[in-house]
């Protein structure tokens, strides 16, 4: 319903019609979901569309959510300065 | 540069314990926290226990802050954690305030929201209830005068209710789209089914009253009875079979359309409507958030009744990676007084690691455990069924995998 | 427009803080002490707080505790902040983030 008007990635607007098509057509993993469509490569780094992008993998795909998770994470997990990187305090809060 | 004996990275109900257990076996504790104040989801909450008496998180926050500052703990707020190093002597951590080095190092991170999306979810002043309930609650700000919730789960029926108190009108609770892919609960019955497994351990008298229907007829029953127009529950109408299709706006929300659905989530054409609101509340259920434990080589579970992917641990939250334990809302989505209870245990594992007397530290450590239990048996709101016996199946995996002498396996 | 909870029948009265001033696009807006950007926007009922950046659709806060950041924000034309976690103080300039220019990140 309205997948194409769904927005499910925030940071990246990816709609609900694009990931299913994704999933669908190359019968993929949240992982894959996520390099082909970015949805969960946002600023957030897929905190709040990551479980959901799980669910509608598994309902598409009819397979349980597995045990690893499949959108990873890297560091650094929140977005930081060159300067917080290199050990400087200029810093997002 | 100082070495901590244990970081806490969380200042919530389990992080706030488990420095307060590890401070008064004598350990140098330093806690850190990204939210401006400390307590964690502690400061949003406010109900009624059964006996009447008003659990108030941001009281319960101060206790345990004043406790642990005297204590000793060092405790920082407004500073997040970038990365994680293990070393020689433990752990770096990379934090936005430099970095900072502790023997052992204990994640308190707590639970993320889920949402549900829906077209217009991202319109300013569409929020997650948790976001409305700490600015009710916490900074004593009103998202709007009215509000409409998409979402019919115990947290949102709580947190509905402490939106009225801070004196939001909030028009109706409605129930997501129906969608499989996009929500465990889609449909009006699947959603009774959960209410109703939870109502007679749920919070206040609002959610006792709606338990009342339930004790006696079959979800099936309970809805096909459901009134149309919902059951008001102090004054605020739950719609399980109106659900939300839009939300309507530009620069700002203007509203929410709806539709009548079926006990099977079929939509009754002809029904849509528009609820005009200055809010709307996602309410989509909590999950565990790892993401921390995840830039480690710590072993995942998805455990459903947990709320998702968990960091695999023992009883006593260890994990497999050494000097690595977690407490709290990452090991399973619960209520604070378990997560308080998991933090002392996960101090006292840490304390009794670090100082190696081992005859006092078990009795205490079971005397933790058994606190544990205690409030998972008696906890008002039970986000799951079944997590008692889910978390029983966690700690024998890891004994399995990670305590038995036999090569690593599986028994899922 | 002013949305505080002064009185709570619960948590009790909090009506004793500092008022401080804050300018979010350059406009001057009340706060308290003790506010984030993003509840002292709210309570002025400000909820649009950046545009999206290539869509250039407003966005404001979603979360309120630091996770989405969907709510940030620029602070004194030079550092992005998330406007949930970020305390105010008096004379505070914050700006909106408009499509693609995003400054220091």
């Amino acid at each position: 319903m309205a997948g194409e008007k769904t927005i499910v990635c925030r940071c990246e607007e990816v709609t609900l019609e694009t990931i299913v098509d994704t999933i669908e057509q190359y019968s993929c993993s949240s992982r894959e979901v996520k390099l082909r469509t970015r949805a969960g490569m946002g600023y957030c780094g897929g905190r709040t569309c990551r479980n959901v992008i799980d669910r509608i993998v598994a309902a598409t795909n009819g397979e349980p959510i597995k045990d690893e998770l499949q959108l990873s994470y890297r560091s650094p997990i929140r977005p930081a300065t060159f300067e917080v990187l290199g050990g400087g305090h200029e810093n997002e809060s | 540069m100082k070495v901590w004996n244990l970081l806490i990275v969380g200042a919530g109900p389990a992080g706030l314990n488990a420095a307060i257990a590890a401070a008064g076996e004598g350990l140098k504790v330093k806690i850190i926290d990204e939210f401006n104040r400390i307590g964690g989801r502690l400061l949003g909450q406010l109900h009624q226990e059964p006996n009447g008496e008003w659990w108030n998180g941001i009281d319960v926050a101060n206790r345990l802050h004043e406790k642990a500052i005297t204590l000793g703990v060092k405790i920082e707020s407004g500073v997040s954690v970038y990365d994680l190093e293990q070393s020689e002597f433990g752990w770096k951590v990379y934090t936005s305030e430099g970095m900072e080095k502790t023997e052992k190092l204990l994640l308190a991170t707590g639970a993320t929201e889920v949402p549900t999306p829906i077209p217009g979810w991202t319109i300013p002043g569409v929020m997650s209830i948790g976001a409305a309930q700490v600015m009710g609650n916490v900074h004593r700000v009103k998202p709007g005068n009215t509000c409409v919730i998409i979402g019919a789960n115990v947290l949102s029926i709580a947190i509905a209710n402490e939106l009225r108190l801070c004196g939001v009108e909030v028009k109706e609770i409605v129930i997501s789209q129906p969608n499989s892919s996009l929500t465990h609960s889609g449909t009006p019955e699947k959603v009774m089914e959960s209410l109703l497994q939870l109502t007679h351990l749920a919070p206040s008298v609002l959610l006792r009253q709606a338990g009342r229907v339930a004790k006696y007829i079959h979800p099936s029953l309970a809805v096909k009875f459901y009134p149309k127009n919902g059951m008001n529950i102090l004054d605020i109408p739950i719609k399980i079979k109106t659900a939300a299709t839009e939300i309507i706006g530009d620069k700002k929300v203007k509203g929410v359309k709806t539709v009548n659905i079926r006990s099977n989530g079929e939509i009754i054409p002809n029904t849509e409507r528009i609820t005009e609101a200055d809010f709307v509340c996602i309410a989509g259920g909590l999950a565990p958030l790892p993401e921390l434990a995840a830039l480690t080589s710590c072993e995942f579970k998805f455990v459903h009744e947990l709320g998702g992917h968990i960091p695999l641990h023992s009883e006593r939250m260890e994990t497999n990676e050494p000097n690595l334990f977690v407490a709290g809302n990452i090991t399973g989505v619960e209520s604070a007084k378990v997560a308080m209870a998991q933090g002392t245990v996960a101090g006292l594992t840490i304390a009794s690691e670090i100082k190696g007397n081992k005859k006092h530290s078990d009795s205490a450590i079971e005397e933790a455990l058994l606190t544990v239990r205690k409030e998972r048996e008696e906890a008002l709101i039970q986000f799951q069924p079944n997590i008692a016996r889910a978390r029983e199946l966690i700690y024998q995996q890891f004994e399995l995998d990670w305590k038995a002498e036999s090569p690593k396996r599986s028994i899922s | 427009m002013r949305m505080r909870v002064d009185h709570h029948p619960v948590l009790g009265k909090q009506t004793d803080r500092k008022q401080v001033t804050i300018f979010f696009n350059g406009k001057p807006y009340d706060a308290y002490e003790g506010d984030t950007i993003a509840s002292a926007m709210m309570a002025q009922g400000v909820y649009a707080l950046r545009q999206h950046e290539v869509s250039g659709n407003a966005r404001g806060v979603y979360c309120n505790i630091g996770h989405c950041y969907e709510c940030r924000v620029k602070v004194e034309d030079r550092k992005v902040v998330r406007a949930c976690l970020t305390t105010v103080y008096h004379g505070m300039e914050i700006d909106s983030l408009s499509g693609f220019s995003e400054g220091n990140e």
